[in-house]
């Protein structure tokens, strides 16, 4: 009696252990990543900084004083990748490439690893869309696990290690999409 | 007299223009399908392996060219809201060809390290009658990221578009 008893309770604290830490998960909050939108997010022009977390179960994107939200359990894809993109960019890197004797040239050669997270989602319609973020090296794959965690699903597992995919560190894929 | 024919020839033939340009565009005009809206579905890459990245940004771009281009109602792949509507166009695209070139390659060269990418577009009505066929690629030869070979392919597939079919606000 006493043994079928303690079996008994054993098997409820490990039910109530379970759905607590499932609880957690799901309520779990990332701290914010700052990441660059490339495209795709509703609302969010191109190429927009901001900061990227998960929120109680959303995908929360923030710029300035506007934010979007995605529900995780309405991703149906999540991508992480690696990339690499100019050191020195933007107008300084055109700009250098006036530089006599191809010094502009020689500052191209100098880039940062980044990583890119990819996103496939429909909205309340059934329209899929589709969001890519760049971020610094070896931050998408928290935001993935967040995601996942959350309600979101994967397609690719094995996209979640960048480095299996590209073994080779100049293969073109890991040039930079901006 | 001598010098009126070569006048009067040039006339005539600057008439024969005028008149011509305006017929030979309704003839164009006339050839084209009519659509009432435009359906996108997911860009397919089954047999190349284009990254998640690509697919996205030729989906997305594509979306927002049909749209500049003069499209009103361009639904996206699975929207509840394109059934029922009459003349639609569905458009399927499938990847033929993918190179990743190399910004830096290109940064330090010029000339190598283009990236370039042949996508299949088929338009047809949602029974899958086809209406039009055509490869469109994209490319990315001197300035710019990868990505920008997807909004070259989009612009270019856009504008086939608004080539061949007849919006009923531009009629």
């Amino acid at each position: 009696m006493t043994l079928k008893l303690a079996t008994l309770f054993s098997r409820l604290v490990l039910v109530l252990a379970g759905s607590l830490v499932s609880m957690a998960n799901a309520q779990q909050i990332s701290r914010p990543t700052s990441v660059v939108q490339l495209t795709g997010l509703a609302g969010v022009k191109d190429n927009a900084k901001g900061t990227l977390s998960v929120e109680s179960g959303n995908l929360h994107f923030v710029r300035g004083k506007t934010s979007s939200d995605v529900s995780a359990s309405s991703i149906e894809d999540v991508v992480t990748g690696a990339d690499s993109q100019e050191t020195v960019g933007k107008t300084v890197g055109m700009l250098s490439m006036a530089a006599p004797y191809g010094g502009g040239r020689f500052l191209s050669l100098f880039r940062t690893k980044i990583d890119t997270l990819t996103i496939r989602y429909r909205d309340v319609d059934r329209g899929l869309h589709g969001a890519i973020f760049t971020m610094s090296a070896g931050t998408a794959d928290e935001i993935k696990k967040g995601l996942l965690a959350n309600g979101a699903h994967a397609t690719a597992v094995e996209d979640s290690n960048p480095a299996a995919l590209t073994p080779s560190s100049s293969s073109p894929n890991k040039e930079p999409k901006q | 007299m001598k010098r009126l024919l070569p006048v009067g020839i040039s006339l005539c033939m600057v008439a024969l223009l005028f008149v011509a340009c305006p017929l030979l565009a309704r003839k164009s005009q006339s050839t084209r399908i009519k659509a009432g809206a435009i359906q996108v579905e997911m860009i397919q890459s089954d047999e190349i392996k284009l990254p998640a990245e690509f697919q996205i940004a030729l989906y997305e771009n594509l979306i927002r060219q049909l749209g500049q281009q003069g499209f009103q109602h361009v639904y996206r792949d699975g929207d509840r809201n394109a059934s029922g509507i009459t003349d639609l166009v569905v458009l399927h695209s499938t990847v033929r060809g993918f190179k990743a070139g190399s910004e830096r390659a290109r940064q330090v060269t010029t000339v190598s390290g283009a990236t370039s990418i042949t996508v299949h577009c088929q338009f047809s009505r949602p029974d899958g009658t086809s209406l039009l066929e055509r490869d469109v690629n994209g490319k990315v030869r001197f300035f710019g990221g990868n990505l920008k070979a997807t909004y070259d392919f989009a612009k270019k597939a856009a504008r086939a578009a608004h080539e061949n079919f007849s919006l009923p606000d531009h009629e």
